[in-house]
C-alpha cells in the first residue's frame, strides 16, 4: 500500500544499481563473441545511421522478413556485416534475456503473494516444469505447433498448478504442503521430459531439447523476441495494477474477502497473470531456475513488502540477474557456451543457502 | 465518517442453519436474531456455543444453509462484496500481516472496498485515514512497523482498519481475549466512542461477562448453537440464565456509585449444588 512518506533511496538505488548491471552485461554481449570487435566497433554497429535512418530496416529487424513482406516494406541497402551481426544475433538475445528476467522475477513476486508464501516460485510450485513438458512434446512429438509454443506452454504450466493446488488442498494450503505438491509435480513432469529423449529421432532435436531443459539463450533472436515481448508488456501492466490487490491478500483470505475483495476470482486471475509470464518466458529460454525465487527475495529485502515497490523493483533487477548471467554463460567459458539456466542455479542456489541460514523465519511471509 | 444511514433498520437474521460439513451437527441451529442499530450488541456463551461462526455468517463470511440474513431490510447475498464491505466490516480473532507493514499502510488497506480496479487515492480515501487513526488513538504511531507494536497497540491499529473502511457496522471477535486489562480499557473505550459520538452499531464477541456488562446495550447468550437468552444486560446477567448457559453460579454485584453490573462465578452448577446437599 501507498504510505506516502516511505523512503525513496533503497529503490532509487536498486534501480540506478539494476540499469548499470544491464547495459554493462548488455554492451559486454553484444561486443565479445566468436566474430571478433572492438568496444568502438560495437558502440558504431549499434548506432549505425543506416539502420537508425531508414525506418523500413528497423522494422524489418522487428518484425522479422515475411510480416515486412506482407506489410509491403521496401527493400532497403544492405547492412555491413558488423552490423547485422550485432543487429541480428547479439542484441535480439540481450532483448529476450531482458524479457525472461521481467517475467521470471514478476511471475515470482505473484506466486510468492498469492501462495503466502516465501518459497513459491515458478520452479517450486511445477508451473516451468509442466510448461516444460508440453513444449518439449510439441518440439519432439507436434513440431509442427512451434509457433504457438508460449501459448501451449501457458497449457502446461496453468495445467500443473492446478495438479500441485490440487495435491496440496486440504482445507485451504499450507506452504509446505504446497512446496512439497510443487516437487512431486515438479519431479514427475521432469521424468517425463526424460522419457521424451528416447522419442526423439533426430540427434540435434535432441541436443536443442536437452539445451532447452537447463535453460538456454543460445540461438535466441528476433522470433523470440516477437514471441515473448506481447506477453512481457500484458504481464507487467496486469501485474503492477494488481498490486493493491496482492498486498491485500497478505493480510489472509478472510480478511481480503472482508474488505470486499472476491478472493478466488482474484487468486485466479493473478495465478494466470503469473502463468502467461512464466510459461512465455519458459517457451523462449526453457528452464532457467531460481531467478522467480531469488529475485523476490532481495527485492524485498531492499524496498519492502508492498507490491507496487516490489514488482517494480523486480523488474529492473530480474533483468539485471538474467542478462549478467547469461553474459557469464556465454563468454566466461569460450569458447564453450553454457546454458544461463546453470548459472542462474549455481548463484541461486547458493544465494538461498546463505539466506536460509541468515534467516531462520525463512518459509513464513 | 459516514453518519448513521436513517433508514438503518439494523441486522436481522431469519432461521439461520449452519454447519461445517453436511455428516457433521448444526453449529447453529435455527438461529433468529435482531441486531439493534446504533447500539453495542455482546455475544457470550461457552466456547463451541457458535458465537464466532454466528459473527461471521452475519458478515456473509460463511454461508448458511438455511435461513437468510438482512442488512438494512436487504438480503445481504444481493450485495456484490464491495458494496457489503463499504457498510459492514468484521474484525478477526487472529490476523496476519507482513512484518514491514506501517499503522498507516494498514489503514489504506481499509480503503479496499472504496476503490475502483486503476483508481488513486483520492482526498477521501486520506481523509477517512486521517479520521480513522485519530478515533483509535494511533496518530502518533503511524510510522510504525506492526511488528513493532506490542499487542494492544496492533489491535488498535486493525480497528483502525476497519473504521477507514467506514461500515456502518462493525463486528469484532473477541477484541480484547489478548490484552491486557490497561489495553482492554483502551480498545473497549475506543468502540465506546465510536457508538456514542458516531452511531455506529456494533456487534462484539466477549468472553469477559463484566465486559459485556459494562459496555453492551443488548446481550444474545449463546448456548449449544442456539440462542439461549437475549436483550439487556440487566435480564441476561441473572444466576438463572448464567446458570443455564455456563453451568456456573454466580453472585451478581451492583456497584451503585458507577453503576456497575459485576458477575463473579463462584464455582460449577453440579459441583456447587452437591456441596450445598
Amino acid at each position: 500500500m501507498a504510505t506516502p512518506k516511505t523512503p525513496m533511496r533503497p529503490m532509487f538505488w536498486l534501480i540506478a544499481g539494476s540499469l548499470c548491471i544491464v547495459f554493462a552485461a548488455a554492451f559486454a554481449q553484444v561486443a565479445a563473441g566468436s566474430y571478433e570487435m572492438t568496444y568502438g566497433q560495437a558502440l558504431a554497429s549499434l548506432t549505425d545511421p543506416k539502420v537508425w535512418s531508414q525506418p523500413a530496416a528497423l522494422l524489418r529487424l522487428l518484425f522479422g522478413e515475411r510480416l515486412a513482406e506482407v506489410c509491403g516494406l521496401r527493400e532497403t541497402e544492405p547492412l555491413a556485416t558488423m552490423t547485422l551481426i550485432v543487429w541480428n544475433v547479439r542484441l535480439p538475445r540481450v532483448l529476450v534475456g531482458l524479457m525472461v528476467g521481467i517475467n521470471l522475477a514478476c511471475a515470482g513476486s505473484i506466486f510468492q503473494a498469492i501462495t503466502r508464501n516465501e518459497l513459491a516460485s515458478p520452479y517450486l510450485l511445477g508451473v516451468s516444469s509442466g510448461a516444460g513438458l508440453a513444449i518439449l512434446l510439441v518440439l519432439v512429438v507436434y513440431p509442427v505447433l512451434g509457433p504457438h509454443l508460449p501459448l501451449i506452454a501457458m497449457l502446461g504450466g496453468g495445467a500443473a498448478f492446478l495438479l500441485v493446488y490440487f495435491i496440496a488442498w486440504h482445507h485451504g494450503t499450507s506452504p509446505v504442503r504446497l512446496v512439497l505438491a510443487g516437487v512431486i509435480v515438479a519431479a514427475i513432469a521432469g521424468s517425463l521430459q526424460t522419457a521424451i529423449f528416447f522419442l526423439a529421432k533426430d540427434i540435434n532435436i535432441m541436443q536443442n531439447a536437452l539445451a532447452w531443459t537447463t535453460g538456454s539463450l543460445t540461438g535466441a533472436g528476433w522470433e523470440q523476441v516477437r514471441m515473448i515481448a506481447p506477453w512481457t508488456v500484458i504481464c507487467a501492466v496486469l501485474s503492477l495494477s494488481g498490486a493493491r490487490h496482492l498486498d491485500v491478500l497478505l493480510l489472509g483470505d478472510p480478511t481480503a474477502r472482508a474488505l470486499g475483495m472476491p478472493v478466488e476470482r482474484a487468486r485466479f486471475l493473478l495465478a494466470v497473470t503469473a502463468i502467461m509470464a512464466s510459461a512465455s518466458s519458459v517457451a523462449v529460454a526453457g528452464l532457467v531456475g531460481f531467478v522467480g525465487l531469488i529475485v523476490p527475495h532481495v527485492v524485498r529485502n531492499l524496498v519492502g513488502s508492498a507490491h507496487h515497490r516490489l514488482l517494480l523493483g523486480c523488474m529492473f533487477a530480474g533483468p539485471a540477474l538474467l542478462v549478467s548471467a547469461d553474459a557469464g554463460a556465454r563468454l566466461a567459458f569460450r569458447p564453450v557456451q553454457v546454458p544461463v539456466g546453470i548459472v542462474t542455479g549455481v548463484l541461486g542456489g547458493v544465494f538461498f543457502l546463505y539466506l536460509m541460514r541468515r534467516r531462520r523465519e525463512i518459509g513464513k511471509l | 465518517m459516514n453518519p448513521p444511514s436513517l433508514s438503518s433498520t439494523g441486522l436481522v437474521g431469519e432461521h439461520l442453519c449452519v454447519r461445517y460439513h453436511p455428516r457433521q451437527p448444526f453449529v447453529l441451529d435455527d438461529v433468529s436474531l435482531h441486531i439493534p442499530p446504533g447500539k453495542i450488541t455482546a455475544f457470550i456463551g461457552p466456547n463451541g456455543s457458535g458465537k464466532s461462526t454466528l459473527l461471521k455468517t452475519l458478515a456473509r463470511q460463511l454461508p448458511p444453509e438455511k435461513g437468510r440474513v438482512l442488512l438494512d431490510g436487504q438480503n445481504i447475498t444481493a450485495l456484490t462484496p464491495r458494496k457489503l464491505a463499504q457498510r459492514l466490516g468484521i474484525l478477526f480473532q487472529e490476523n496476519i500481516a507482513p512484518a514491514d507493514l506501517t499503522v498507516e499502510g494498514l489503514a489504506y488497506h481499509g480503503r479496499y472496498p472504496h476503490r475502483r480496479l486503476f483508481e488513486a487515492l483520492t482526498p477521501e480515501d486520506r481523509n477517512a485515514v486521517e479520521e480513522a487513526l485519530r478515533l483509535a488513538g494511533i496518530t502518533p504511531l503511524r510510522q510504525r512497523k506492526l511488528s513493532h507494536l506490542s499487542s494492544g497497540q496492533k489491535q488498535l491499529a486493525w480497528i483502525a482498519m476497519l473504521l477507514a473502511q467506514e461500515p456502518h457496522y462493525l463486528f469484532l471477535d473477541e477484541p480484547t481475549t489478548f490484552l491486557d486489562l490497561s489495553h482492554q480499557f483502551d480498545v473497549m473505550d475506543c468502540l465506546c466512542r465510536l457508538n456514542r459520538q458516531l452511531g455506529k452499531t456494533l456487534v462484539l464477541v466477549v468472553h469477559d461477562l463484566n465486559l459485556a456488562a459494562r459496555y453492551a446495550d443488548h446481550i444474545l447468550a449463546l448456548r449449544d448453537g442456539r440462542i439461549a437468552a437475549a436483550g439487556s444486560p440487566a435480564d441476561v446477567l441473572t444466576l438463572d440464565t448464567l446458570r443455564r448457559v455456563f453451568d456456573v453460579e454466580t453472585r451478581i454485584v451492583c456497584d451503585e456509585e458507577h453503576h456497575l453490573r459485576f458477575c463473579m462465578p463462584v464455582g460449577k452448577t453440579s459441583s456447587t449444588s452437591e456441596a450445598a446437599s
